[in-house]
């Protein structure tokens, strides 16, 4: 499975039923916050905090348990400095934008696909989802032995004569994080279909027959009937690929290990790198501290637009 | 609704099908074969299926490898469960600010890169001793799955009608009794949906196995995976097999689920 992503919203219910109790036992069900409020205090506020002040920090592999001694923003120029965060910050967003405009439309274009009935379609998005329930490392892998060399891609394209020399997909500079963000967007394709394709069957199949009658094309029908039925569907669903696209890291660990050299080191995965290759503790925080802020930026974005969604109605 | 497919949907179906059964297909394939046969485009499909990979497979740490997939996924989602339902209980019932933060400290938090927290994590658990423990690594597994359980349960609970809850504690029952024996009951299918996704997404976890079990002998499927994959001079055959035998868990879970997974999945992303 992809990412854990995945989420519904969390929508004041317009829709169902009235939501909440009488408000006289409302208050009393905040204890059941509780076991969630201490869990993840601990194990996710603290750590959030640590991280920040490793950030400002130098932390070594010797240093990690004693006494860190603070250097205010040193990481973080030191980072700029030495050239490895700005190219990451650019990785970061072609990869995000290569992930997303293939996670989108393609998942939009099979969501289409695949509303028709039939045994096909019903067997094609089951193979799909099981595809997208299956661990990022065997994913991964498999597409590592598709893009090799002498892979099946590269014997398809030599073979018809497409190509005189293999291309290298996973070695070469530049083709390296294209690959990658096109096995990222393989992966989440079948979730985003799954929405969409829910929320296109939700419009009433009158609306299709009344607009077959007045001789809309098939065209015409999915720009001016599907597209602006499933927007509040995009809204979310663009945020969360968005979101995934970001903070993915697993594909690029199987797959390039943020090589060859650095051309597949996105923020995230850089901060990780010098963490924990090269024990740099203070330094791969400040990377990941500003993964983070741009992590924040993206959930305000989210809740806003889930807002408006609700004020629109 | 019954659509007929025109031409175009047949043309994006079977491109959809190529793109996702044709790595299905290649997995299944290299795995039984043998290294010589890998790369040779003459043996694709023509050649004479070998198990040697599968044998050397199983006759390693396969055995502890799976075990430690086991326990770390179910501790995980019994642990995500404990935390979640409850929480996700109290968000759909409650109003004013404190929710409201709540939740969203939560979609920040499921937000939150793993690459991110793995550091802080590591330097906790090194501090607490937890290092190279299983407890470390499913600790850390279910703060990554909880925030995520929570929002996706909370529709779950927010459509059991208040009603019932009401009946029920005019009956005399407790608050407690009431979540415990009305709610759940009626939410069973959120809690199944959310269930089954923790365990597949712990299952398939490796970062913070890599990263917290100092040994790889410890390694769940997932970790021993990753480790061999990004190491030189793949054991392509040994490497495809290993990727089935971690798949399979993976089929039987998805095929008993499939429907909870797909009308689960959207709840509250549509509507």
């Amino acid at each position: 499975m992809s990412a854990p992503a995945t989420t519904a919203p969390p929508r004041r219910a317009r829709t169902g039923p009235a939501p909440t109790a009488p408000r006289r036992r409302g208050g009393s069900r905040i204890v059941f916050l509780l076991p969630a409020a201490l869990f993840l205090g601990l194990f996710s506020l603290y750590p959030l905090v640590q991280l920040l002040r490793m950030a400002v920090s130098q932390v070594t592999a010797g240093t990690l348990n004693a006494d860190w001694a603070f250097t205010g923003l040193d990481n973080l120029r030191r980072g700029f400095e030495t050239g490895q965060t700005g190219p990451a910050i650019t990785r970061t967003l072609v990869f995000v934008v290569v992930v997303t405009v293939l996670g989108m439309l393609v998942g939009f274009g099979a969501a289409v696909a695949l509303r028709t009935t039939g045994r096909w379609s019903a067997w094609l998005l089951a193979l799909m989802v099981f595809v997208w329930a299956l661990p990022p490392v065997v994913n991964g892998s498999v597409w590592k032995f598709l893009l090799n060399d002498a892979g099946l891609i590269n014997t398809v394209l030599t073979s018809t004569g497409l190509r005189d020399t293999p291309v290298p997909f996973l070695y070469d500079q530049h083709w390296a994080l294209f690959s990658v963000a096109f096995v990222n967007a393989f992966a989440v394709i079948p979730f985003n279909t799954l929405v969409f394709r829910a929320a296109l069957m939700t419009i009433d199949p009158e609306v299709f027959e009344a607009a077959q009658l007045d001789g809309a094309s098939k065209w015409q029908q999915i720009r001016h009937i599907m597209v602006p039925s499933v927007r509040p569907t995009t809204l979310v669903l663009l945020i969360l690929t968005l979101v995934y696209g970001f903070r993915s890291f697993d594909f690029i660990y199987v797959m390039t290990y943020g090589g060859p050299g650095t051309a597949t080191n996105t923020l995230p995965f850089l901060g990780y790198l010098q963490a924990f290759v090269r024990y740099d503790y203070g330094l791969g925080a400040a990377t990941s501290a500003l993964a983070v802020v741009g992590v924040l930026v993206l959930a305000v974005v989210y809740a806003r637009s889930i807002k408006r969604e609700e004020a629109d109605g | 609704m019954s659509v007929k497919a025109g031409p175009l949907a047949v043309a994006a179906k079977t491109l959809l099908t190529l793109m996702y059964g044709v790595p299905i297909l290649w997995i299944l394939l290299t795995s039984v074969k043998s290294s010589d046969d890998v790369f040779d485009p003459s043996r694709t499909f023509l050649f004479r299926p070998v198990t040697t990979a599968y044998v050397e497979a199983l006759s390693g740490d396969l055995a502890r490898a799976l075990l430690q997939s086991v326990i770390i996924a179910t501790s995980t989602t019994a642990l995500v469960l404990v935390i979640a339902i409850p929480a996700a209980y109290g968000l759909a019932r409650t109003r004013g600010w404190l929710p409201t933060v709540a939740l969203g400290l939560l979609i920040v938090l499921q937000m939150m890169p793993q690459t991110a927290t793995v550091i802080p994590l590591f330097q906790a658990f090194s501090g607490w001793r937890l290092l190279d423990t299983t407890m470390a690594v499913v600790l850390a597994d279910a703060a990554l799955l909880t925030p995520f359980a929570t929002l996706l349960l909370r529709p779950f609970f927010r459509a059991v009608p208040p009603q019932i809850e009401e009946a029920s504690s005019i009956d005399g029952a407790g608050m407690l009794r009431t979540f415990w024996s009305v709610v759940l009951p009626v939410a069973r299918n959120g809690v199944a949906t959310v269930g089954t996704l923790t365990f597949l997404l712990a299952w398939g976890e490796f970062l913070y196995a890599v990263n917290f079990y100092l040994t790889p002998g410890q390694y769940p499927l997932s970790a021993l995976l990753a480790q061999q994959v990004s190491a030189f001079g793949i054991n392509w055959p040994g490497l495809m097999a290993l990727a089935v035998l971690t798949s399979i868990p993976i089929l039987v879970v998805f095929s008993s689920t499939y429907r909870l997974l797909r009308d689960g999945l959207t709840v509250g992303a549509v509507k």
